[in-house]
């Protein structure tokens, strides 16, 4: 079977990024992508399309890129777990033979000029002309207060705080050791050092996250171009070849002995795309994980088995996640620190890694680089497994 | 920290649930397993099946987690912070997602017993439906 490998990567400006489309974005990050292999836009034969919040990017990107002869275009949507979904997807076309050059991308330009990134993710609700009242069951669930994300992944932190004894001080060192990362990111939005004690003076969003638990809002687009690891030798950039991928969904079953909130869909997808690579957790060297929260990163540690179920809190503590310590984690900052642009935070950062790109935050080894995306709320997962390497037939 | 409650109007799906509550009843759903589920299911996961029949539940159960939010989710909900927003599981074994009433939400710890409590949306000079909220017992 073909391997695939990760030949270009194109990212476009990021954060505060205003006056341009989704559309224009990603058709920047394309370009950039397919210049990075070295290669012509007129190699590419697949194309797959990542719309975020707004979701106003689509298949028509092959048209305003002048992609006239594609054997593969579709948009792909698993949420935060995308990016991976996307990969393993082109990797599949690729060993299959149908396709030789596939372009993966997602944009997305949820913030506007003089709005807090909160009321980017706000709803119709606010729309003028809007109904007086809530209607329906939809007025009950309003009610409830829980309506956003922050909220949700917030009930999920609190359920293990409970059971396992999980600390705010805990989620901070997180926050902490990825803003020590990202003050060597020139692509950072957040780059002033940050302590534990700033974790927990800023302010509340949803007790038992502060602020800086919750990530970034940007706008920007980022791609990657996946091909025949073969091919991809021979091109611009050294190759980061794809040794394994995985993907499992659990939407949440909201009944009595649920494990919501506790337990992720990681537990599946990563043993089975590090069961693939052939590898443990133990040969991981540097881990890009999935940090909408960082709650987030903590669970997805546990259920990796980068310790057990309930230690997450004492794992990533005394800087272990931090430049300096045992594990290489988020090393641009991610997407608490550095931009907010779904899977494809993680993925960006582990192909600068996998290239020993990363400058001043090159993590000390990165032979087997460890990729997660995580979607709705803690339901989604992908995972990735790529190196510098090709990988040694078993 | 107990909010207000922005008007429901209720509509032909969401009557027989908001006529139960004005009657002090919470309205769950049953599927042909026996299996009891919330008003959003549309699917009885342990039967597969669609066919679900309307049954009013104790409105006992137990606290699964809960958050005291302090940024409003969306303007409707701007007068209410901060509230506990909160899972609950129902004695008969569904969870909700549903708004707590906290004096002390410090106090609060998972397992607690909570009850539902029927509290009016809307003002007085506009009321709305009758909404099933929770509190500690």
């Amino acid at each position: 079977m073909t391997g695939a490998a990760i030949a270009g990567l194109g990212l476009t400006e990021m954060g505060k990024v205003y006056g341009r489309s989704s559309t224009s974005l990603a058709a920047e990050a394309v370009r950039l992508a397919v210049a990075d292999a070295g290669l012509g836009l007129s190699d590419l034969d697949g194309l797959l399309v990542s719309a975020g919040v707004k979701q106003d990017v689509n298949v028509n990107l092959a048209a305003v890129l002048g992609l006239h002869d594609l054997v593969v275009l579709n948009q792909v949507n698993a949420y935060g777990a995308t990016a991976g979904v996307m990969v393993a997807q082109a990797a599949q076309a690729i060993a299959a033979g149908a396709a030789t050059t596939v372009a993966c991308v997602f944009a997305d330009t949820p913030l506007k000029p003089k709005q807090s990134a909160g009321a980017a993710w706000g709803s119709g609700a606010k729309r003028p002309g809007a109904a007086k009242g809530l209607r329906g069951m939809a007025g009950w669930s309003v009610n409830s207060g829980a309506t956003n994300p922050n909220i949700l992944y917030a009930l999920c932190a609190r359920r293990h705080m409970e059971r396992y004894g999980t600390t705010s001080a805990q989620l901070a060192e997180i926050a902490v050791a990825q803003r020590a990362w990202a003050v060597h990111n020139p692509l950072a939005q957040m780059r002033e050092p940050l302590t534990v004690a700033d974790h927990q003076a800023s302010r509340w969003i949803a007790d038992p996250l502060h602020l800086l638990d919750c990530c970034l809002v940007s706008n920007g687009a980022v791609a990657v171009v996946v091909t025949a690891a073969d091919r991809a030798a021979s091109l611009a950039k050294p190759p980061v070849h794809v040794w394994g991928y995985g993907q499992a969904h659990a939407p949440r079953r909201m009944h009595a002995g649920s494990d919501w909130g506790l337990v992720t869909p990681a537990g599946r997808s990563g043993p089975a795309a590090m069961r693939m690579a052939g590898i443990g957790v133990d040969d991981v060297d540097v881990a890009e994980l999935y940090d909408c929260y960082t709650y987030t990163v903590l669970v997805t540690l546990e259920d990796y088995g980068f310790c057990a179920k309930g230690e997450g809190g004492a794992f990533v503590s005394d800087g272990r996640l931090a430049p300096g310590g045992k594990l290489a984690c988020n090393t641009g900052g991610g997407q608490l620190s550095s931009y907010y642009m779904w899977g494809f935070t993680p993925l960006s950062e582990a192909v600068i890694q996998a290239r020993g790109d990363g400058g001043a935050r090159q993590a000390p080894r990165n032979d087997v680089v460890l990729v997660s995306g995580n979607g709705g709320i803690l339901e989604h997962h992908s995972t990735l497994v790529l190196s510098p390497h090709e990988r040694k037939a078993s | 920290m107990n909010g207000s409650f922005p008007l429901v109007e209720g509509d032909e799906p969401s009557a027989a649930f908001y006529d139960a509550a004005a009657r002090g009843e919470l309205l769950m759903q049953r599927g042909p397993s026996g299996t009891v589920l919330p008003p959003e299911a549309r699917t009885d996961p342990d039967s597969g099946s669609a066919d679900l029949e309307p049954v009013v539940v104790s409105g006992e159960g137990t606290l699964v987690s809960w958050v005291v939010v302090h940024q409003a989710p969306l303007p409707a909900l701007a007068d209410a912070v901060p509230y506990v927003s909160a899972v609950v599981e129902l004695a008969e074994g569904p969870w909700l997602m549903v708004r707590l009433l906290a004096d002390d939400p410090a106090a609060l710890r998972a397992g607690a017993q909570v009850r539902v409590r029927f509290v009016p949306s809307g003002s007085e000079e506009e009321p709305g439906e009758l909404l099933p909220v929770f509190e500690p017992v």
